[in-house]
């Protein structure tokens, strides 16, 4: 009896202290309730509601046309496609290139040589360093009169400069470039990770039985980092796909808008400190083209979700 | 058998001396080129390190009216330190509460913060954020991006936080209930300062994203340039007219604009390691 009064042991005092433990929950968390609602919910319901509207931020201008935005979209404006088609090109380009790199390095690194954490944090230091201002870096070497085309002038590689900017299969080959430099050490890492969680013993066996180099890798390293990959290429195409800052200080769409993300090009479209001086945006068109971007960039993600789980099984 | 391994580790070595000097050379081009003039830039493009260097460009964006980056300097110093401090606040009491707090739609609460991470609408809704301002009252500014970010849900540091406490053996908050302590008593005196290497993670992150930010500080300070920070104004910069004429300012800026992460980085590296998983959410 003497504890229990310590500890509140009657039904009515334990419920009390119940009462106030979710009350000081809520008042913790308040803030993250309060912001969630307004500044995540809400804008999302204001951009599917918008979407359905003829809608340039003035009123007299605002009306409903019902699926007209989307019907447009799919048929007579196809700019919104091709940023897709950019997007899907690089995500092609880009992805193997890095994930192939960075698996290698990951291998390499994984034999404990002397000096690989002084490797492994090099790799990993693009990683920290501002998206724009990588792209303000990539831009310089590879403009006209940037170092790329001095050093190619030097040793002779070609006869006048490369204007990188100016056709849309050198552009791709810097964005690449910059693109897998700025993110290929986060994937190192990953991999090192999931390399980490396979014990010694399984290679000694193998190796015992005859295995050894590449049909170990194929047959355990890869069985075994399957789980790990399979999230590994999820977060690679998720970020790819969504390329934005970095497009928007490198090409910024040179050569004109053929370089494009989706993303960019929505921010280019409709975000204030990124349109064009004066421009009114068609707001309810580009919630149209938001929401059409947000379905398909949940199907990827469920997609893959469910191809991936069918793969080990093939 | 020894050769062979020896043979393969001086492959190795020259692989990752490659990659090494990849990803090295960039950020070595432009801190070298940062004590170039412009015309060395423009006319020596091929060679790397300064034939005479100079402290100009520094000198020239410290005080230049067009680009003040002491003044962008501090609007990055205080954005960054003001979300740090915000993280570090709503990050462990989120943390603290989805681990260890008893109330009612705890789990359908903490399922759409995380849901969150898969529903974007993308930039496009700030125009939403924009009425909810305006609404307040509120003009866009650095102040108001820092007010919405008070209202944020930091959920991969809410989750990094709330994994976190859960090693934390509960006879700690017993032990401290027994002494008396209420639910947000048990959370400042016991749990709190027990966080401190996870919180650390989270700090750092926090440090990273926002001196690195560039698309919402951009959209804050369009109609107040006074406000910009670093990232912005070098942006502003280069997106200008003149921006050839202007590489080296372009280049002091980037350089000034990467020392403080990379510095960070150099002397806490391991918190950003730790924050891996994290980061790898928030891509």
């Amino acid at each position: 009896m003497k504890n229990t009064t310590r500890q509140g042991g009657s039904p009515a005092s334990i419920q009390r202290e119940k009462h106030k433990e979710a009350l000081q929950c809520f008042l913790m968390i308040g803030t993250q309730i309060i912001g969630f609602l307004v500044l995540s919910v809400y804008p999302i319901i204001w951009t599917f509601r918008w979407a359905f509207y003829a809608y340039d931020g003035i009123a007299a201008n605002t009306r409903f046309i019902g699926l007209q935005n989307f019907i447009s979209m799919f048929t007579v404006d196809l700019t919104y496609w091709r940023t897709w088609a950019n997007t899907l090109l690089y995500a092609a380009l880009k992805i193997p290139i890095e994930l192939c790199l960075a698996m290698i390095l990951a291998l390499m690194l994984n034999r404990r040589l002397r000096g690989s954490h002084f490797f492994r944090a090099v790799f990993y230091l693009p990683n920290i360093i501002s998206v724009a201002v990588v792209g303000l870096i990539f831009t310089n070497m590879f403009g006209y009169f940037g170092w790329v085309n001095g050093t190619l002038l030097k040793i002779g590689a070609v006869r006048e400069g490369v204007d990188w900017f100016a056709g849309r299969g050198t552009a791709f080959a810097v964005l690449v470039t910059g693109g897998v430099w700025s993110t290929f050490g986060i994937n190192v890492m990953y991999f090192m990770a999931a390399l980490a969680g396979i014990s010694e013993d399984i290679y000694e066996s193998a190796r015992l039985d005859g295995a050894s180099g590449f049909t170990a890798f194929r047959k355990i390293t890869v069985p075994m980092i399957a789980p790990v990959l399979q999230i590994i290429l999820l977060l690679s195409l998720v970020g790819t796909l969504g390329v934005n800052e970095f497009i928007l200080t490198s090409t910024n769409g040179a050569p004109g808008g053929q370089t494009l993300s989706v993303m960019a090009y929505l921010t280019r479209q409709f975000v204030p400190g990124f349109m064009a001086a004066g421009a009114k945006p068609r707001l309810g068109y580009g919630c149209a083209m938001s929401v059409v971007t947000t379905v398909i960039f949940a199907v990827v993600a469920l997609a893959y979700d469910k191809v991936s789980k069918k793969m080990p099984s093939v | 058998m020894k050769k062979r391994l020896l043979i393969e580790n001086i492959f190795i070595y020259l692989f990752l001396g490659v990659i090494f000097v990849i990803t090295a050379f960039p950020l070595v081009y432009t801190v070298a080129s940062s004590f170039k003039t412009n015309m060395e830039i423009m006319a020596e493009p091929a060679r790397v390190f300064p034939a005479a260097p100079t402290l100009e460009n520094y000198v020239t964006v410290w005080t230049d009216p067009a680009f003040n980056a002491g003044l962008m300097g501090l609007n990055s110093l205080y954005y960054t330190l003001a979300n740090v401090l915000i993280a570090v606040v709503t990050a462990s009491m989120g943390g603290y509460v989805f681990a260890r707090g008893r109330f009612p739609f705890k789990r359908l609460i903490f399922g759409c913060f995380i849901s969150l991470m898969f529903i974007k609408v993308g930039n496009i809704g700030i125009y939403a954020t924009f009425q909810v301002l305006g609404l307040l009252r509120l003009d866009r500014s650095l102040p108001a991006l820092i007010l919405l970010n008070v209202f944020g849900v930091p959920i991969v540091n809410v989750y990094l936080v709330r994994g976190y406490v859960s090693t934390i053996p509960r006879a700690v908050d017993e032990a401290a209930k027994i002494d008396g302590c209420d639910f947000f008593g048990i959370y400042c005196r016991v749990i709190l300062p027990m966080l401190k290497p996870i919180l650390a993670t989270v700090a750092i992150l926090t440090f990273q994203w926002s001196w690195n930010d560039y698309i919402m500080p951009t959209i804050f300070t369009m109609t107040n340039p006074k406000q910009q920070t670093l990232i912005v104004g070098l942006m502003a910069l280069k997106s200008g007219g003149g921006a050839a004429s202007s590489w080296n300012l372009m280049l002091a800026g980037s350089a000034i604009a990467l020392i403080p992460v990379v510095a960070a980085y150099a002397c806490a590296g391991k918190y950003f390691v730790s924050g891996l998983a994290a980061g790898a959410v928030k891509e």
